[in-house]
Order: structure tokens, then sequence, then C-alpha cells
């Protein structure tokens, strides 16, 4: 079975005038994020989705996680419509978006995991135990009992990944996981990340990283303007400069300092940024 | 049962954690409720024992008046920011991602808010008798009840501030019209009667009203249950609409905002 199927999904976004409108201009009109996307993943894939800003990646991501809802289409994630039954579809993923912020200040990170980890029914005689493991797997023990206010971008982004792992999803959605990070952390991150595809869980990774989705996924799709371009499978031969040439060649952009072949000149900055 | 009540626990720690980890906060909160007791005690003072609303001393009177509507503006308003305060940090977006309800949640956030706010009217109340010396003959099971459907009320106010916050981002509009154009109407500081027909008919109209009389019925006059049926009544029949529609709301808008993708816009 499918553990997540995308079926032509449509999602825009309205935008409504402020009153008085002539007073400051607001834009109005609408923004197709997802234009009749569709794709289905199995357990154990790796999927990068890529796309330039605004392509329509995080909201591929929230719809999964039902964050958003759909506008027409469905999304299915283990067999339950995020529609009817997102209650059972919330049960099955865990996210970690970029630029995390979303923890309770005032409490420790081990404080903060508790608490997700209770609102996520795991069992309270497994909350310590399950604590710790994410602690240890997203290199975050020496920090357990700081108070969150006092973390740096990149251990809240750790305690972002430690929380989506915490309830042992078995869909992870990662947007820009490694953006903040270290090498040494990005490498820890993506050995958690291929354990976590062995064990069967299907892993979407939004990302603007050609390197992380080459050395990480099996699959990609590209997104761009909320159309899917291209839903590739990877065979491990493919480079980060091999995924570069796609993006490029499919989004119409070129990379920046590259020839144009056709126009003879440099290229200015694309679509990409 | 045994999750809502472990999931109750988790967001009353963590509130407790969040409160007494704002040292100061915690501790200008107390002086601010001695400060407005004493400014009531003397303003009673001023007013002299000449007036007697409802044939009760002035000072109690205001005590439980101001005590009680405070609790009611003060509960919304911690939940309010609770709400604000969580889409400004994403923390809304994620919480609606965990495998608790929505509106559970909401629910559980709101009882554990109202939680911190009764312990401030319990401070506030205990100031007014055991400082200012305020005459009281309290009835405790009357004044259980009253406090059982005024947390009610309560939980319904701050569940449409959150609606209101949710869909419009202006939770903080009930709270203005709770804050200054209720209170005179729900006989905080003198008695409705006062008031001109039509106003007081309006202030008949608002839970809140009942709730004032009713505690001041038990907490000064000691009247048993019995004797208050038609005001808490009253405030059973206003809990019995009030709560599923704002429940009914807060479940619509939720969705609604997560149809637009506004659920963390502020």
């Amino acid at each position: 079975m499918k553990q997540v199927v995308f079926d032509n999904v449509r999602k825009v976004f309205r935008h409504r005038p402020a009153l008085f409108n002539w007073v400051g201009r607001e834009r109005t009109g609408e923004t197709v994020a997802l234009g009749g996307v569709s794709f289905a993943a199995a357990g154990a894939e790796i999927i990068a989705i890529l796309g330039p800003n605004g392509s329509g990646k995080t909201t591929t991501l929230k719809l999964i996680s039902t964050m958003l809802l759909p506008d027409a289409g469905s999304v299915q994630v283990g067999g339950f419509d995020s529609l009817r039954d997102s209650g059972k579809v919330r049960r099955q993923v865990g996210i970690a978006v970029a630029a995390e912020r979303s923890f309770f200040a005032r409490l420790s990170a081990r404080e903060n995991l508790d608490f997700f980890a209770t609102l996520d029914e795991v069992p309270r005689s497994e909350r310590p135990r399950r604590i710790d493991e994410v602690l240890s797997d997203t290199g975050l023990e020496e920090q357990a009992d700081t108070l969150v206010r006092k973390f740096s971008s990149g251990m809240y982004q750790r305690l972002g990944l430690a929380r989506a792992l915490i309830k042992r999803p078995s869909v992870l959605l990662l947007d820009e996981p490694t953006r903040s990070l270290d090498a040494a952390a990005t490498s820890h991150l993506w050995d958690t990340i291929r354990t976590l595809a062995g064990s069967r869980t299907t892993v979407f990774l939004a990302t603007h990283n050609f390197a992380e989705a080459a050395a990480l996924a099996n699959r990609v799709l590209l997104l761009h303007r909320g159309m899917l371009l291209e839903d590739r499978a990877l065979r491990g031969r493919e480079s980060a400069d091999d995924l570069r040439d796609l993006y490029f060649q499919r989004t119409g952009g070129c990379a920046p300092g590259a020839r144009d072949e056709a126009l003879g000149e440099t290229c200015r900055m694309g679509a990409a940024s | 049962m045994n999750s809502i009540l472990d999931k109750l626990l988790a967001i009353l720690r963590r509130d407790l954690l969040t409160a007494i980890r704002y040292r100061s906060g915690f501790v200008m909160t107390l002086v601010g409720v001695l400060i407005e007791v004493a400014a009531f005690y003397y303003l009673s003072r001023a007013i002299g024992p000449g007036f007697r609303p409802n044939g009760v001393e002035y000072f109690p009177f205001l005590l439980v008046g101001t005590g009680l509507y405070t609790f009611f503006l003060m509960s919304a308003q911690a939940f309010l920011s609770a709400v604000q305060e969580a889409q400004q940090t994403g923390t809304l977006e994620v919480l609606m991602t965990t495998s608790t309800a929505p509106a559970e949640l909401l629910i559980l956030s709101a009882i554990s808010t109202f939680a911190g706010t009764l312990v401030n009217f319990a401070v506030y109340l205990f100031a007014g008798v055991a400082v200012f010396r305020a005459g009281t003959h309290a009835d405790v099971v009357s004044c259980l009840v009253v406090m059982a459907l005024s947390l009610i009320i309560a939980l319904a106010i701050g569940l449409f501030a959150a609606t209101f916050q949710v869909a419009f981002q202006k939770g903080s509009a009930l709270i203005w019209l709770l804050g200054s154009g209720l209170w005179f109407l729900s006989g905080t500081m003198f008695p409705v009667q006062s008031l001109p027909q039509p106003l007081a008919l309006v202030g008949r109209a608002i839970p809140f009203t009942y709730a004032i009389d009713a505690m001041r019925g038990a907490l000064i006059e000691g009247q048993p249950v019995a004797a208050m049926a038609p005001a808490l009544g009253a405030l059973a029949a206003f809990g019995i609409i009030l709560l599923p529609l704002a429940l009914g709301s807060l479940s619509f808008s939720l969705r609604r905002a997560r149809q637009c993708g506004t659920l963390s816009l502020y």
C-alpha cells in the first residue's frame, strides 16, 4: 500500500484586500500554490522535493501534515483522508519546519519534548526513554535541561527534528532540515534519515541543497509555480550537479555564472534563489 | 479519560513552569492585586458607610464585583494572549499537527489558563478579607456552585476570544468590549437597578450580572443554593447555550484557518 497519496491536489491562497485599499495598495487576487499535483509514495522512500522559492514545497508538506487542507483533490496518509480523518493522519505524521522557533521558550528541551510527547499520546511509561533516544539522535543530550530560549538556531532546528521523531511517525516531513546545522550535525542527521528510511519510514525532504538531495534521496519531485514538473527515481549515481542541471533545465532558469548556450551570454539569476 | 487527564496535567505543568520562571511577572501580579484591593477599600471609605447597595456594606460589594469581573476579563485575556503568542512563535501550527484534536487542545489550555486566574481571584478575595477586613458570611457550597458555573461562562468567553483571534486576528476586540463596555452594565461597582430601565434590561442579558449577583449572595450574605435558584438557573442556561456555541465556532474557525492557510497569521 502507498503510504502517501496526493491525488490532483489544488491549493489556492486568496489575498483579501484591506478595507479602504486605496489608502495603501495591498495585493488582491489569488496565488495558486499547487495547481493539481499528483504523486504517491511508499514506505522506506526518501523523497527530495526541489523547487524555487514559492514553488509549493512547504505547502505540500503542510498539506500532508494537515496544517493545511486541500481545496480540491485529496491527500491520503496510510489510507486515511486528510479532510475526513485528519486525527488518524496526524498520528502518523511528524513534521519539522525550517527556521524553527515553535517551542515554549521558558521550558527546557526535555520539558518541551515531554509536553509534545504527551499531546502525541506517547504512553507515559515510554516517554523518558523516547525523549533520551531522540535527544541522542539529534545530539542534544548535553542541552537537554537548558531552557530553549537560550538555544542557537541550529539547536532549535535539531530540537524540531527531535519533536518530529518522538511519536515514531511513519511519514516524516522535513523542511530544509540542515539549513542551520554545522557539518557534523548535518552528517549525523543524514545518518538518522537513512536509518529511519531503513525502518520503513517515508521521508519527504524539501530542500534547496542539491548535495543533500543527491546524498539521501531515492526519488526527486521537482515543483515549479505549483506544478509538478518532474517525478524521477534516483539510482544513487546522480550527483549534485546532475540534480542542479535538471533543476535549471526544467524550471527555465540557469545556474548563476553559467553560460546560456542559446543566447551566448552569462545567465542572470534564474527562477531559483 | 486517562489520556485527557494526562494532557491536562502536561498543560498545567507547562503553564506553571512558565509562570514561575517569569519571576518578576509573578511577583508583580501579586503586588498588582494588593494595590487594586487597597484602592477599592479606600474608595468605599471615601464614599462612607451610608451607601449600602442591596443592603450590604460597599467594600465587600465592590470586592466581589470587581474580583469576579476581573476574573472573567483576565481569563479571556490570558487565554487570548496564549493563542496570540502561539501564532507568533508558530507553536499553534505545530500543536495542530499533534495527535490531540485541535478543539480538545484549546479547551484543555483554557482550563489551565483559568486555573491561574482562579488563584488570582482567590488571592484577591483573601487580601480583601484578611488584610482589609471585608465582612463576609460565606456559604461554601453556594460559593463553589457559583464558581463552577462562572468557570463555564469564562471558558465560553475565552473560546469566543480565541475564535475571533483565529478567524479575524482580532480577539482583542472582544476583550475591549469586556473591559470597557460591559463592566458598568453588569453590576460590578453599583447595582444594575441603578441604571435606566433599558440599560438595566441589557445588563440582565449579560451572564456576568447573574454570576456577580450570585457570588455576592453566596459570599457576603451566606445564601444557600436554593435561595439563589433563579440566578443559578439563569447562569446555567447561559452556560448551556454559550459553551456549545463557542466550541462550534472555534472548531469552525480552526478548520477554516487550515483551509485558508491563516492559522499562524496575526
